[in-house]
Parts: structure tokens; sequence; C-alpha cells
């Protein structure tokens, strides 16, 4: 059974049809790369997803069951995780303080406890310090726990969204472009990373993502968006070669030399991998 | 289920060695000695100084330590949620009615009737909030203002509630009856709002109204019902300012309807503002400089004294003043430090508690994230 599912969604913006009949389906222990053009709807479907939008059409399953009209936080507690393309997180807080933060439904104190001082809290917020600290030594960030974040560079801000998610005790991740801002090298780690994640807390993972060398690496499964609706799906070199993929990122006429040339660097990208 | 992994995983073993990415600091003797003096100090200022004074001085700090719980009910809506509210005064005044009329109309103890005060506070804020809440930042401020001016031309003028022009006696507490005891219980309930405060921030409610604040996208993907929590520190926030009306009643011994103006909502967001959102240090010191600055006009004249060589100009009443010396301020922290006296004695602050004295530690970070959501 697919752990995450949606089932023919459309959702219209004015004028803009940002998805019409998108239907998307994460296994469980599966990595699914989404990618398409600037402007595809990834972003959409992932908002669909993690009900910040409601659908016009369409379901959108978790588990086999049907959570379209639940709330972003009620999607939270049943164990979906997200982040955002530009970094989701409390930038006046340090990175541990974030990491507790994200805590909010693991702490097992009521909030009149917490306000009273009761003793019991305190033993309590000792050990979601302790856990977040722990979640921040998988994701390599011992060294900034202390730091504001604001101020932390941008790769390393990625990687800190992805610690708070994991913070939250999701079952599935969903990545919006977890490797913008990151070079080649520090992509290649996340990649590293996602599958480690995966191998450790039998996670599954729906991500967004511009990196094709990441993608094909770690992606069980691709899907490829254009202008809102599927383009094609499959297998991540399936994909990748699928002639209407090619096009739909290097334009019409993808016998022009220069595009030629682009399409000769990304194999040589390919290859240092 | 990842967590619980994560702290079994080969992570736990080293989590503990990381302990603070600064290198800790431990003052030496001299300097413990020289904190212990000023904790002294401001002990002193705070407990032994007001011994001794007269009646009409000592209901003058009673009222700047109660404008502290206000501005601490403030600080709740404004500093952490970042939503404003205009209407303040209702909410104060409501809850110094409440607690006059148990005690002279239904013959109740001053506890209960503080304790009504309260509860009344939190109940207004909830109904009020639980349906304009789905607004927020100017939008909401105006229904709040809206609600402020009903109360005053509705609410206040029930006979049976505010006792007409006259309005209602405000006994204090048995055992308490002189200025000085009642001074010292005015602390200790500044001391539990600021317990309360504290705890809360330290736990996960706090947490994740700072989150919701910055970001509410943010703090709902954390798990957090952003609206549920806004209410509730639109509760939390209407409960302390009950707390502070019902204070206020028994420090004057009577309560008038004319007291809860639309004045008093400007200076109590003002002295807020002023005395620092999120610095629960700053925001008593803020709040208490308002309540006293009518009796600072009066001890030291120089302001008026200036006032009279001009020929024709008015007495400077303590309204006034607060209303001409409020927005100046106003203007000047939000131009100059933005976190206000919080933000000025924060380096102090820190010293005292135990830290290296860095003058360049003004926590700047925090205080440029944008305050009210609109």
């Amino acid at each position: 059974m697919s752990v995450l599912e949606t089932q023919s969604v459309s959702i219209r913006f004015g004028g803009v049809f940002a998805n019409t009949d998108v239907s998307i389906k994460v296994g469980e222990w599966e990595i699914v790369g989404v990618i398409g053009p600037n402007g595809a709807g990834k972003t959409t479907a992932f908002n669909i997803v993690t009900g910040f939008y409601k659908p016009d059409r369409g379901r959108v399953l978790y588990k086999g069951r049907d959570i379209t009209n639940l709330a972003v936080h009620e999607r939270t507690a049943l164990g979906m995780g997200r982040t955002f393309q530009n970094v989701g997180l409390v930038k006046g807080s340090t990175v541990r303080e974030n990491l507790v933060s994200a805590q909010y439904l693991e702490a097992d104190y009521s909030t009149l406890a917490g306000m009273l001082g009761s003793p019991r809290t305190f033993v309590s917020e000792a050990e979601l310090r302790k856990r977040g600290d722990a979640v921040a030594e998988v994701m390599g960030l011992g060294e900034f726990l202390d730091r504001q974040v604001a101020g932390l560079p941008y790769g390393v801000l990625k990687r800190v969204e992805i610690a708070t998610v994991l913070a939250t005790d999701p079952d599935v991740l969903l990545l919006d472009e977890p490797s913008s801002g990151m070079g080649p090298e520090e992509a290649h780690d996340l990649g590293d990373t996602l599958l480690e994640l995966r191998r450790e807390f039998g996670l599954s993972i729906a991500m967004i993502e511009h990196h094709v060398p990441l993608v094909v690496r770690v992606c069980d499964y691709v899907y490829c968006l254009n202008f809102g609706q599927l383009l094609a799906e499959g297998l991540p070199e399936e994909v990748r070669n699928h002639p209407q993929v090619v096009t739909a990122y290097l334009g019409e006429d993808a016998e022009d030399p220069a595009l030629q040339k682009v399409e000769e660097k990304l194999e040589t990208l390919l290859d240092t991998d | 289920m990842a967590v619980e992994t994560a702290s079994r995983g080969p992570a736990a073993e080293t989590g503990e060695t990381v302990e603070g990415g600064e290198p800790s600091f431990r003052p030496s003797p001299i300097g413990w000695l020289a904190r212990g003096i000023v904790w002294a100090a401001i002990a002193w200022l705070v407990l032994i100084f007001p011994l001794g004074r007269e009646a009409f001085e000592l209901q003058r700090y009673s009222e700047a330590v109660i404008f502290g719980i206000i501005g601490l009910s403030l600080n709740v809506l404004l500093g952490y949620v970042g939503q404003i509210s205009l209407g303040h005064q209702a909410f104060v005044g409501i809850g110094a009615f409440t607690s006059a009329y148990i005690v002279t109309e239904q013959n109740l103890s001053f506890w209960v009737g503080v304790a009504a005060a309260v509860a009344v506070g939190g109940l207004q804020a909830l109904v009020l909030g639980g349906v304009s809440l789905r607004i927020t930042g100017l939008y909401f401020a105006m229904v709040t203002l809206a609600y402020g001016l009903v109360a005053e031309k509705n609410i206040f003028q029930i006979q049976e509630l505010t006792g007409g022009g006259l309005g209602q006696p405000a006994p204090k507490p048995k055992g308490f009856e002189s200025d000085f005891r009642y001074y010292y219980l005015c602390l200790v309930f500044l001391a539990i709002v600021l317990w309360v405060d504290w705890r809360m921030m330290r736990t996960k409610s706090g947490r994740a109204l700072l989150a919701l604040r910055e970001n509410p996208r943010v703090a709902s993907t954390f798990g957090v019902n952003v609206r549920l929590l806004t209410l509730f520190a639109f509760v939390v926030s209407g409960a302390f300012a009950g707390l502070g009306g019902a204070l206020l009643a028994h420090n004057d011994t009577r309560v008038s309807p004319e007291t809860w103006s639309f004045n008093l909502a400007l200076i109590f967001v003002i002295m807020t503002v002023v005395g620092g959102l999120r610095s629960r240090a700053g925001v008593v010191i803020g709040s208490a400089f308002f309540a006293l600055i009518g009796y600072l006009l009066d001890k030291f004249t120089i302001l008026q004294d200036g006032l009279n060589a001009i020929p024709g100009a008015p007495d400077l009443s303590p309204e006034i003043a607060r209303l001409v010396i409020g927005p100046v301020l106003l203007l000047l922290t939000l131009t100059l430090t933005p976190g206000g006296i919080g933000q000025q004695i924060r380096p102090i602050v820190r010293w005292l508690t135990g830290h290296r004295f860095d003058l360049k530690d003004r926590g700047l970070k925090e205080v440029q994230i944008s305050d009210v959501r609109a």
C-alpha cells in the first residue's frame, strides 16, 4: 500500500490551472522525485498534499485514509513532514531552539503544566533538548546547535530544516528543493544522507529537485510535471530520456546546437557523479 | 518512530559532548561579589525603599507594580504572537469592576474577586478572540478598538456593576489593609505572573507562539494549530489584564467608569513597546515608568516650572504628560532601539545572570524581525 497518494488532484487560481489531474504515489520506503520546469506546479502539488491548499477536485490519501480535508497540523500529527523552498525555520532562534520547537507534539506535558512549571516539565524539556541534539548529530549539525538561524549559510539551513522536520517524528518526508544553495559536493552528501535516513528510520520521501544527478542517484521513481500536468513518470533514467521531458526542459528545438551543448554538459555532470 | 531510533543511534553517545558552541564562562569570586551587590541594590530598591513612605506614595508604587502586570499581559499578545490590542483598557477595567462588584455587592472575599477577575478577563478574550481571530494584524486591532469603545459606552454604564458616577468601592483585603502590605501583595502577584510567563516561554506553547509569530506556515508544519494557539495567547493576555484590573481597583479602593478610556489603552501599548517586546525585565520597567510619570512630575517640578515660564502654557496633568512623553519615547524606541528598554539593559541583565559583560550584545537579530503581522 502506498504511504501517500494523490488521486487526480486539480486546483486552479483564477485562470491558472496550477494542477490538473495530478496523480502521484509514494510507496513505503520509496524515494520519489518530482521534477519539472519552473512554474510547473510542483510546489502547488506539495501544498495540496500537506494541506496548505484544498484541491478543487481529487483526493489525497495517507496510508489509505482520505485526508483531503485535514488541516496542516493534523497531517503533521499523522506523520507527515515537509520542508519549504525558501527555508522554513524560526530565524530569530538558535538551531537547538528550532529543533525543540519542532517537537511540539512530542512534548508529553500539558500546556497548563508547562505554564505553572510543574517539575515534570523540566525533565521533559531536558529530554526534548537531548533528542533535538541527537537529530542534529544525525544531520551533522552538532557544531551549529547554539548558532542563531539568521546568519547561517543557505546550504546549512537546508540541512537544519531537514533536521527540524525529522524532529517532528515523521513517517514520510516531503522535501522542496533540498539541494538548492548547495554545491555539487554538498548535494552528493545530501544524497547519502537521504539514503541513510531511509535505511535507519524507514522513511518514505518525496522530493522536488532540480539537481539531476541527485535525482537519478537516490530516486526510485520520478514524476515530471509541466504546466500543472503530469508529463511523464517512471524510473529516473526513463523519465530523463523521455522525449517530451527533454522538450519541456530544453525547448521545442532540441536539435539546436547550443542546446545540444547543454545536454552534453548534463551528461558530463552525470558521469562525474 | 524516527526520533526514538535517533536517540538510540550512534549520535546519542556523542550528543552529550556537543555542549554549547561558545566557550563556557564563569565569573571570578570578585565578579560574583559585584553581581551580588547589584542584586542587593535592586532588592533594596524594590523591597526596602518603599517602607515608611506615605500612603499616597505607596499607592503609586503599587500602581507601578500593577502596570508591570498589565504590560506583561500586552507583551503576551503583542510580543509573542504579534497581534495588537487597542482595547486592553476594557479588559483591565472589567477586571477591576468584577472584583469590586464581588467584594462590595456580593460580600465575598478579595481572593474570590481576584479569581473572578482573572476568569472574566480570560473569558472575554475567549469570546472576542473566538469570533474575531479569523482576522489578524490591523483588522484585529480595529476589532479590539471597537470592543474597548463599546465597553466604555455600555458595560461601564451598567449601574449595578460600576456603582454609577460615584464608582464602586473596592476595599483592601483583610490582612493587607495597610498600603505597604498591599504593595508587597502586588509584588507577589507580579512574581507569579513573571513565573507563569517565563515557564510558558520555556515550554512548548511559548515556543510555538514565537514560531507562529515569525512564520505561521512553519509553525503549522510543527503540528501547531495556529488559530487555536493565537486564541490561547489572547486568553492568557486577557487573564493577566483581569488580574491587573482587580489589583488596581483595590489599590485605589474605588473604581470609577471614566478611568477606562481609550487614552489608557494607548498608554498600555506604548509602555509595552517602549519597555521592549519579549523582554520581561524591560516591559516591567517600562510599564512602571509610565505608571509613575505623574508622580515623578510632582516630585521633580522642572518640567512644570519650565512650562510656567511660558506665558499661557497649560498645567501639565499626568494624563497629558503621558500622552506627550509616550509617543516621543515610542518614536525614539522604534527608530533607535526597536528592542526598547529590554534591548538597552540586555548587557546588564546578561552580566547579572553570570555571563560576560558585553556592551555589543543587544540581541539585535531577534528584534529586527517585524513585530505586528498584517
